[in-house]
Parts: C-alpha cells; sequence; structure tokens
C-alpha cells in the first residue's frame, strides 16, 4: 500500500471561491495540468494500466501536487493535507450509456469538509464522450444510493466537459454520474481522494469585506431541489465550518431580524424577505 | 421468457419528481420506461407539473409517499415523487 503522504502550499483560493465550492459542492480547475503531463499519462496508461502512476514522481507533482489543484485543495483542507494514496481510473470504451445517479459509498451528510474527491481527464472530454454529470448543491442531499437508480434526468445538472488538463474538485458526497457518450474511443478519467490532517481555519486568501457584507457571489446560480432557504443556510453553515467551526454561525442563528434557521443576516439570497 | 397473460398491452411508466405534493408543483427531475426502453427525457421537460403529464393521458398510480416524509435536516432525495402510468396496446 502507498504510504501516506503530507504536502504542503499556499492557498489559492478566495473567499468568495471557497462560498462558491460550498453551494455547488465542485470546482472546476480547466486544462491545469501541462498539456506533456496530460499525453504522457494517456500514453502510460496505454503501455502499463494506470496503477503504476502512483509511484511516479513526474505524475505526483504534475498532477496531485499541481499547483492550481492543490492549491485549491490546501484553501479546502487546510495546511499539511494528506496526497492521494490510491488512484481508480473510470475507463469507458465509448459509446455508452449513462450511468446511474449515485454518490459514493461512505458519503457523510453534513457541514464538515474533511475530504476532497478530485476527477483529473487526462484528455479531451467532450460531451460526446461523457464527462461526469455533477448536481450541483446535491452534497446536502441525504438520499440513499439504492433509492437513487431511477432517477434520470435532472434539472440542473451540469457535465463536467472539458479540454485535456482539467481537473474539478468536488464535495465527496455530491450526487454524480458517468453520463452518455456518443463517440467512438476509449475516455480514461482518474479519480483520487486528499483529507484533512488539521483542523479548519479561515487561512485562505481572506477577503476582509466578505463576512461584514453582502458577498459578490451570495446568489445561487442552480436550482435548488431543497426547502426554501434551506441551500443558503447548509452553504453559509458549511463555509463557517471550513472557518474553524460552526459557533459563530450557530451564535447568528435566532437573530431578531433572522427567521430560525435561515440566512446569515447582511448574507441575503435574491428574492429573500423577512416574514 | 414466458408471456405474460397480456401480451398485447404493454406499461410505460413516468416517474416525476417535484418541489412539492401539488398537482401543480415544479418538476425538478423525471424518467421514463416507453415501451420497455428506459429515456431519458430532455431539457427542457414535455411538462411543467405532475397536471400536465395527467391532461396528457398519463394516470397516477403513486403520489408522494407520506411514509417517507422527508426531513429538511437529515433527509432529501430529489422532493416529491409522482409515479404516472399509460397502458400501450401492442397490437394497435
Amino acid at each position: 500500500m502507498t504510504p501516506t503522504q503530507i504536502y504542503n502550499c499556499q492557498p489559492t483560493l478566495t473567499d468568495s471561491e471557497v462560498f462558491d465550492f460550498c453551494k455547488t459542492g465542485y470546482l472546476m480547475l480547466e486544462n491545469v495540468v501541462a498539456d506533456d503531463i496530460s499525453q504522457r499519462t494517456t500514453n502510460y496508461i496505454e503501455e502499463n494500466g494506470h496503477t503504476p502512476l502512483l509511484n511516479e514522481d513526474w505524475f505526483i507533482e504534475g498532477v496531485f501536487q499541481n499547483p492550481q489543484a492543490a492549491g485549491a485543495v490546501r484553501s479546502l483542507l487546510g495546511a499539511n493535507f494528506a496526497l492521494p494514496i490510491k488512484l481508480p481510473n473510470h475507463r469507458v470504451n465509448c459509446p455508452m450509456s449513462s450511468q446511474n445517479w449515485h454518490r459514493d459509498g461512505g458519503s457523510r451528510y453534513g457541514p464538515q469538509v474533511n475530504l476532497l474527491q478530485v476527477f483529473y481527464y487526462p484528455q479531451d472530454t467532450p460531451p460526446e464522450m461523457g464527462p461526469t454529470e455533477v448536481l450541483p448543491g446535491s452534497h446536502f442531499f441525504f438520499s440513499l444510493q439504492s433509492w437513487m437508480g431511477h432517477y434520470g434526468t435532472i434539472r440542473g445538472s451540469e457535465l463536467t466537459a472539458a479540454p485535456a488538463g482539467s481537473i474539478f474538485i468536488t464535495a465527496y458526497s455530491i450526487w454524480h454520474r458517468r453520463s452518455k457518450s456518443t463517440a467512438t474511443g476509449w475516455r480514461n478519467m482518474l479519480k483520487y481522494i486528499y483529507w484533512r490532517t488539521t483542523a479548519p481555519k479561515r487561512d485562505w486568501i481572506v477577503e476582509p469585506d466578505f463576512e461584514s457584507g453582502q458577498p459578490p457571489n451570495a446568489k445561487f446560480s442552480h436550482p435548488t431541489h431543497q426547502q426554501q432557504h434551506r441551500n443558503w443556510f447548509d452553504a453559509a453553515e458549511m463555509y463557517y465550518w471550513l472557518c474553524g467551526g460552526t459557533e459563530a454561525f450557530d451564535n447568528k442563528v435566532g437573530h431578531d431580524q433572522w427567521p430560525p434557521g435561515y440566512p446569515v443576516p447582511n448574507w441575503t439570497p435574491e428574492n429573500y424577505h423577512n416574514f | 421468457m414466458k408471456t405474460t397473460a397480456q401480451p398485447n398491452i404493454r406499461q410505460d411508466l413516468l416517474y416525476i419528481q417535484t418541489s412539492g405534493t401539488a398537482l401543480t408543483s415544479n418538476i425538478h427531475g423525471m424518467s421514463l420506461l416507453e415501451d420497455g426502453e428506459i429515456i431519458e427525457p430532455e431539457l427542457p421537460f414535455l411538462y411543467h407539473t405532475p397536471l400536465d403529464a395527467i391532461r396528457d393521458g398519463w394516470r397516477v398510480i403513486q403520489f408522494p409517499n407520506a411514509a417517507l416524509m422527508l426531513d429538511e435536516s437529515k433527509t432529501y432525495g430529489l422532493g416529491c415523487e409522482f409515479i404516472l402510468e399509460k397502458i400501450r396496446c401492442l397490437d394497435a
């Protein structure tokens, strides 16, 4: 088994970007891995399979420690996070029908972000090649995997179609699936997990007016499938958890201008009204 | 495979996930069993509400199940689910 390696680097996400992750449960970083690394990865898989990549320094440095991806991971998981120790390849011989919606086994629900599930496309993955489809905000939906098989088209779902070298980072419990592919050929998609080793705190790139004012990204751009304002509450709770615990958040619940359990004052979403 | 007692008919199913229990609720998600094939309807959906589907001849066979009453802090799925059917006559 690959021994755990700790890694550290500078965080790259701002408050707004961290909050965006809290809202949607994922973050796309397009074409961040150098083309020569992605091409080498694709060739390597064809010749050796994907598992030995875990022992290749050029892969670890170019992908796991990629500055943009690792910087985002560092922002969300804190300093000295653990590098992946497993590396499944979701290799598909296209064309292929879509997969059932699911969340991966072991998902937990709540504001905690103790691990991140990350996907890497070493080759161009347009819609025709069946990129992963995600449902923004679904990291807060509890559902038994065995009760999700009959779901089909869901309003607000997004394809992660992206050029070679793209990495997207997800909250582990986000609903996702392989989408339908219509092109011909092999699609590789490497999937791996980083995890936290230190307590959460707000040590990413701080925007001074973020908390006291109206965050520029308080609005949700994706449709919600939750009870009114619940998506907002969950995202805010996750953000505060990442800042170092939910105590500050809990102290705001019940504010006299704030219906219990609903949005934080000054962070009001669009169409919000007191009642 | 053995044939059924009524080999000349086939059941179509429409699963609709909605924002609420009202027949006029907005649709979040949809899947379809049509002539024995599972279909994923394209967006925008053909129907905006369960009522639209009923007006198009679909018959409700299951309303959102109160036994699965959701707790907004714990359980979700995709909201409220209606299951509807049409009976297809294969001889037509």
